[in-house]
C-alpha cells in the first residue's frame, strides 16, 4: 500500500522531473510507490505539453516581429550613432528591403520599357513606314565609294555625278565585250 | 553586434539580397538580352528600284513615273538616249545580309544590305543578270541615303537597260 503523499514529497517529485535533484531517496520511493510513479509521469506529461505549446507559439510568431525585435536589440547593443555616415548606414540597414524592392522595380520597369518600345536598329532611327536611316542634307553627303565591281563578259565604267540639289549619282556603266570589240 | 542567422548560416538581409538578385537575374537579364537580339535583327533600309529602258527616238520622251530621275536622265551620260520608259518599279526593304531578289522585266537582280555605315550610308551589294541569266555586274558600293546608284547595261541597237536605286 502506498504512503500518503505530502506537499513536500510532491515538490521533490517535481524537482526530480525537472532534473533539479537526483536524491537516491526519491528514486527508492519511486521504485516501491506506484502512486509516486504515476504522479511523476503526470508531471512530465504536463511539462511536455507546456514546452510544446511554447515552441509552437514561437514558430507562429511572424518573421517581421522577430526582425523588429532583433533590430531593437541591436540598437540597444550598439553605441549611439552620432556621425552622419552612421545615421545613413543605420537608415539603410533599416530600410534595406525597401531600397532593394525599389531598385528591382525600377529595373523591371526599365526592362519592360525596353521590350515594349518600337524596335530600333543598332544604327539609324525608326520611321512611320519602317526602319530608315538618316538622310543627310546634300551638302553634307559623302562621295559614294565603290568597294568592289565585277563585270563578267564586259567592261565596267564608274561615273560619279554631283548635283547641288539632287546629291550624288553613281553610274555603273557596263559595256558588253562584243560591243567593245565591235567599236 | 549580434545578428540573427538563417538556416544556411547567413544574416537574413543577406538571404533576402540573394533572393532579389535571383529575381533581377530572372526578369531583367532575359528581357535585356531579348531586346538586344531584336535590335540586331531589325537593321533594314527601304530601297526604291526603277527599271528603265532607254533608246534614241525622234522625239524626247520620259515616262512621268520617272520624275525622280528625270533631271539626271537629261544629262550626260544618259543624254545618249532621249526616250526613257519605266519597265518596273519596286520599293523593297532590305534586311541586313539578306539577298533580296529584284524581279526585272529584262533579266533579274539581287540586292543585299551589307551594313549601315555612320547612320547615314548604306553598303549594298547589287548583282544584275541579263535575260539569258548571264551576270552583267556584281558590285558593292557605299552610298549616302538619298543618293542614287544607276546601273547601265548597253544593249544592241544603241539601246540601254537601266536599273536605278536609292535607299532611305
Amino acid at each position: 500500500m502506498s504512503k500518503p503523499s505530502t506537499a513536500k514529497a510532491d515538490l521533490e517529485l517535481m524537482e526530480h522531473a525537472d532534473g533539479e535533484t537526483e536524491d537516491a531517496g526519491i528514486a527508492a520511493r519511486l521504485e516501491r510507490d506506484p502512486d509516486a510513479r504515476a504522479k511523476l509521469e503526470s508531471i512530465q506529461e504536463i511539462g511536455e505539453l507546456v514546452r510544446g505549446h511554447l515552441e509552437l507559439s514561437a514558430d507562429a510568431a511572424p518573421d517581421a516581429k522577430f526582425a523588429a525585435m532583433w533590430r531593437r536589440i541591436d540598437d540597444q547593443l550598439e553605441a549611439p550613432a552620432t556621425g552622419l555616415w552612421s545615421r545613413v548606414t543605420r537608415w539603410f540597414d533599416r530600410y534595406r528591403g525597401h531600397v532593394i524592392t525599389g531598385a528591382v522595380s525600377a529595373g523591371a520597369v526599365a526592362a519592360l520599357a525596353l521590350i515594349l518600345r518600337p524596335s530600333v536598329p543598332d544604327v539609324g532611327r525608326y520611321g512611320a513606314g519602317g526602319t530608315v536611316i538618316d538622310v543627310r542634307p546634300v551638302a553634307l553627303r559623302a562621295t559614294p565609294e565603290i568597294d568592289a565591281l565585277d563585270t563578267p563578259g564586259g567592261t565596267g565604267t564608274v561615273i560619279n555625278l554631283d548635283d547641288d540639289e539632287d546629291g550624288h549619282t553613281t553610274v555603273i556603266w557596263v559595256t558588253p565585250a562584243d560591243t567593245v570589240e565591235g567599236i | 553586434m549580434s545578428e540573427r542567422v538563417s538556416e544556411r548560416g547567413d544574416a537574413p538581409w543577406r538571404a533576402n539580397g540573394r533572393r532579389w538578385t535571383a529575381v533581377v537575374m530572372i526578369v531583367v537579364v532575359p528581357a535585356l538580352a531579348g531586346t538586344l537580339k531584336e535590335a540586331r535583327a531589325d537593321v533594314t533600309t527601304e530601297c526604291e528600284f526603277l527599271e528603265i529602258s532607254a533608246k534614241v527616238g525622234d522625239k524626247p520622251a520620259i515616262d512621268p513615273e520617272l520624275s525622280p530621275v528625270e533631271k539626271k536622265l537629261k544629262k550626260p551620260p544618259f543624254s545618249t538616249w532621249n526616250q526613257f520608259k519605266l519597265l518596273s518599279h519596286l520599293q523593297k526593304p532590305l534586311a541586313k545580309k539578306k539577298a533580296e531578289p529584284i524581279p526585272l522585266k529584262i533579266g533579274s537582280a539581287t540586292a543585299t544590305l551589307v551594313e549601315i555605315v555612320d547612320k547615314s550610308k548604306v553598303r549594298l551589294t547589287i548583282t544584275m543578270d541579263d535575260h539569258k541569266g548571264k551576270q552583267v555586274a556584281n558590285n558593292t558600293a557605299t552610298v549616302e541615303a538619298g543618293d542614287y546608284l544607276i546601273y547601265v547595261h548597253g544593249l544592241p541597237n544603241n539601246e540601254g537597260h537601266l536599273l536605278s536605286l536609292t535607299c532611305k
